[in-house]
């Protein structure tokens, strides 16, 4: 797979693939780095761009931040100037030994470089292309950027979350759609490989991050489309069913908080009882589930008083001991110390890194039991260094000698 | 009929809402899905919003939208009679996806050995709220307790107070993530087991924890826990980092929200200074900030938030961010979800398809493809099937039961 993939959103699909046991080689060129080879956190000195470097050489330190490390886990990398003419002529002799090629640029970069879909299937007729782009090729707003936010902005997810007016839309604390993209990457490029398994033929996708967006807004559209009603913003309350308590409440600690959802009157039963049968759980207003929906402000604010000086892991152990669906709001050090499942599903695994050593990369959360499937792939490693993989690809693959490969490095191509 | 991705395989869906993206997406990529249901339908049925706000079971827009494209069989797993059945129905398949309680296929001796006796080719997918052991294996959870869990809601929210401290609660995202982002991993991971069975013939066990599954799938927060062991702080419509960082919400002049993404390179940021001065808001950041590397700092995000907030304030929601896009600045509308079924892009792009139901004698626009692909087009159809639907078409004609017995398990309340 040669993977022109940018940051999450394009980079995270050939991710998934690595861990499925595939060969990703990413290309970079060091005159435009992904941004996040340049973001934080880095392990040890930052990059400095500012170094006088030869005509191939990268910036100092790009092979230390830790988000990159994560994202571009059990991918191979190699230096190519696709500028350059020559660079696209050694691009076109790796795609002759590919199956897929994916980008993540904007819709016109390759057509402009001479790469469209009709060039790669003249160099391999079979050739898998996926275009991953921000809107898509095809449409009017193909020339538009697009990043995570932009995409939960447009399809509806942004302003699906979030408190009631006049609360604005709360909208996604990180970009949702660049993981979900990534998500989408992979399925359109696993569904390709299988079917020209199964009958031979490559073909072009025009994939987007905007459309896996707008296929995620859940039922919003249909309501609209039967019913003719627009959404309208709950907070953390539950939609599809009459359901309350349902939400989040304040624990004891800074910023801590609990999420409870009783979806029966037997959870209500053992709530209540957990809470010690105060007089108010009798009371009319909130003696069935209609009625507790119908005073759900009242009953939050019951509820709130009740988990407020309550350790929250201890309160959810307690309630779910008694079968009560409860978990806290977990933060990042949670998950990463504390969280005894993940820490039991393996959740994280130590891969190696030439430069930055060992670390704990995000794990596939799909658990084969025949085939070894893990984030470090085949290699068994973490991100690759710039450039790390050049001797393999352009040695072994293309077969170059040593001597057209530091002509390469001394024109600036490689 | 056009080619499909998956026209070969055969799916079997067991199960409830945790599962169902899964075999949603298995159905648009052209694979024969059937989604069992106990006898009168499944739980998922009961999930609003109804057909004109009827509940019923076969009016629920929520299995609507993520059973389109399936075919539909009832089948009381539990019972004696039913057993045969569905053997009969696993034996047949590539690809079963069970999100039931845990363990319920195995109390019925259908547990993986089996399951590989009866078809040694099966890909058997599991969705499984924690996993299959554990401490927290049989804690009870939903979209909801997912979503708190997994790390989603405390990188979602409004801002702190000046001082830091938060009055408004963390804020799970709706529509059903936590289920949606397990199911795309699912899918992936059964889509590679079917490229592998290709090559060495082999079924595959699958276990997708629901949990592990929603926390992979946040973004910064664990790689800067991590890597320098710092905690984020949620933020109004934009990443919870570690840092407070300027306005990224405005409200636009007809009551609405639009969104800007600031100064993700150089370039963006002149572009949007050149842009608020030809629509007549950039005056003080001119005088103020002339070279570009003045152009940072308290000051200077003071004083573009008030262009911006001025800027937005006098155009509608629909009006410029077009404009403003289209010279590669990160602005956008912050649309409804059904605001985007008239948008002249996406019904070039065939994102949403128009499905019939022709028991209402009506058709209604669906969110259709996640992609446009030509050659293998995504199918968004035939609607959801009603509660059995299809029981005689498939125990009859496919799985070689005769009327009389079908009549006989009818009779029984099996089917």
């Amino acid at each position: 797979m040669l993977d022109l993939t940018w940051v999450l959103a394009g980079g995270g699909g050939p991710r998934l693939l690595d861990a499925l046991g595939a060969e990703a080689i990413r290309i970079e060129w060091r005159d435009r780095l992904d941004t996040l080879r340049l973001a934080g956190p880095f392990v040890g000195p930052e990059p400095d761009q500012s170094k006088p470097r030869g005509p191939a050489d990268p910036p100092v330190n790009v092979n230390r931040s830790g988000i990159f490390n994560d994202i571009n886990s059990g991918k191979r990398a190699i230096s190519l100037n696709m500028t350059q003419p020559k660079g696209r002529e050694v691009f076109k002799r790796l795609v002759a030994v590919a199956d897929v090629v994916v980008d993540s640029f904007t819709s016109e970069t390759m057509r402009n470089w001479g790469l469209g879909y009709d060039v790669l299937k003249s160099i391999k007729p079979d050739i898998i292309y996926l275009q991953q782009s921000g809107w898509g090729y095809k449409g009017v707003y193909s020339g538009f950027g697009s990043y995570g936010p932009v995409a939960q902005a447009i399809s509806g997810l942004t302003e699906e979350s979030g408190l009631p007016p006049p609360y604005p839309p709360a909208g996604w604390g990180y970009s949702y759609m660049d993981w979900s993209g990534a998500y989408y990457c992979a399925i359109m490029m696993l569904l390709a490989v299988y079917h020209k398994k199964r009958t031979g033929k490559g073909q072009y996708i025009d994939g987007s991050q905007l459309e896996p967006s707008i296929y995620l807004t859940g039922t919003a559209v249909l309501d609209y489309s039967v019913n003719g009603r627009h959404w309208k913003r709950s907070g953390n309350r539950a939609i599809a069913r009459p359901q309350a308590p349902h939400g989040t409440y304040r624990c004891a600690g800074e910023d801590r908080w609990i999420a409870i959802a009783v979806t029966s009157e037997e959870e209500w039963g053992a709530l209540a009882a957990e809470m010690g049968n105060p007089s108010w759980t009798a009371d009319q207003r909130f003696r069935t589930m209609a009625a507790r929906v119908a005073n759900q402000d009242e009953l939050d604010r019951l509820v709130g008083a009740w988990t407020a000086d309550q350790e929250p892991f201890a309160l959810q152990d307690r309630l779910q001991k008694a079968g009560v669906p409860a978990g806290v709001c977990q933060t990042a050090e949670d998950r990463v110390e504390r969280d005894p499942q993940l820490r039991h599903l393996n959740w994280l695994i130590p891969l190696p890194h030439p430069e930055i050593g060992i670390w704990p990369i995000k794990n596939v959360p799909f658990h084969f039991t025949n085939a070894q499937v893990d984030q470090g792939g085949p290699l068994g490693r973490a991100a690759p260094c710039y450039g790390q993989d050049n001797d393999y690809v352009y040695g072994e693959m293309l077969g170059m000698t040593a001597q057209e490969q530091a002509e390469l490095r001394a024109q600036g191509i490689i | 009929m056009a080619d499909a991705f998956l026209s070969d395989v055969k799916v079997l869906e067991l199960g409830d809402e945790k599962g169902e993206l899964c075999g949603k997406l298995f159905a648009g990529a052209g694979a024969d899905v059937i989604k069992l249901e106990p006898p009168g339908g499944g739980s998922s049925r009961l999930n609003a919003p109804f057909y004109h706000d009827q509940p019923d079971p076969a009016r629920s827009l929520y299995f609507w939208h993520y059973n389109v494209g399936k075919r539909g069989v009832t089948l009381d797993i539990a019972a004696r009679q039913a057993k045969g059945v569905l053997e009969k129905l696993i034996a047949r398949s590539d690809v079963v996806i069970d999100s039931l309680p845990l363990d319920t296929l195995a109390g019925l001796g259908l547990d993986w050995p089996a399951l590989q006796k009866l078809n040694p080719r099966l890909i058997y997918l599991l969705l499984t709220p924690f996993g299959r052991s554990g401490p927290w294996r049989d804690y009870k959870a939903n979209d909801l307790i997912h979503l708190a869990l997994g790390g989603p809601m405390m990188c979602c929210g409004y801002d702190p107070k000046p001082d830091g401290t938060y009055d408004t609660p963390p804020i799970a995202p709706q529509m059903w993530h936590a289920y949606q982002i397990a199911c795309n991993q699912a899918f992936i991971a059964a889509v590679g087991a079917l490229i592998g069975r290709e090559t060495h013939g082999n079924g595959e066990l699958i276990d997708v924890p629901i949990h592990q599954a929603v926390a992979v799938s946040t973004e910064v927060d664990v790689p800067i826990w991590i890597y320098s062991k710092k905690p984020v702080h949620r933020q109004t419509g934009r990443h919870a980092v570690q840092r407070i960082s300027p306005q990224a919400q405005f409200q636009t002049k007809d009551g609405r929200y639009s969104m800007l993404l600031l100064g993700i390179t150089p370039r963006e940021s002149a572009s949007l200074i050149e842009f608020l001065t030809e629509k007549g808001f950039g005056a003080e950041l001119n005088e103020k900030f002339k070279d570009s590397a003045s152009r940072r700092g308290p000051e200077f995000n003071a004083c573009l938030n008030r262009a911006l907030t001025q800027c937005m304030g006098a155009f509608g929601l629909e009006e410029i961010w077009k404009e403003a896009a289209a010279r590669r600045i990160s602005w956008a509308a912050i649309r409804l979800p059904e605001e985007n079924l008239t948008d002249e892009h996406w019904r070039m792009r065939q994102t949403f398809a128009r499905v019939e139901h022709p028991e209402l004698g009506e058709t209604f626009d669906y969110v259709g493809a996640p992609t446009l692909a030509e050659d293998c087009p995504w199918r968004t159809g035939p609607r959801a099937p009603l509660p059995g639907e299809h029981n005689r078409e498939i125990y009859g004609s496919q799985l070689g039961l005769s009327a009389a017995q079908i009549e006989e398990l009818a009779r029984n309340g099996i089917i």
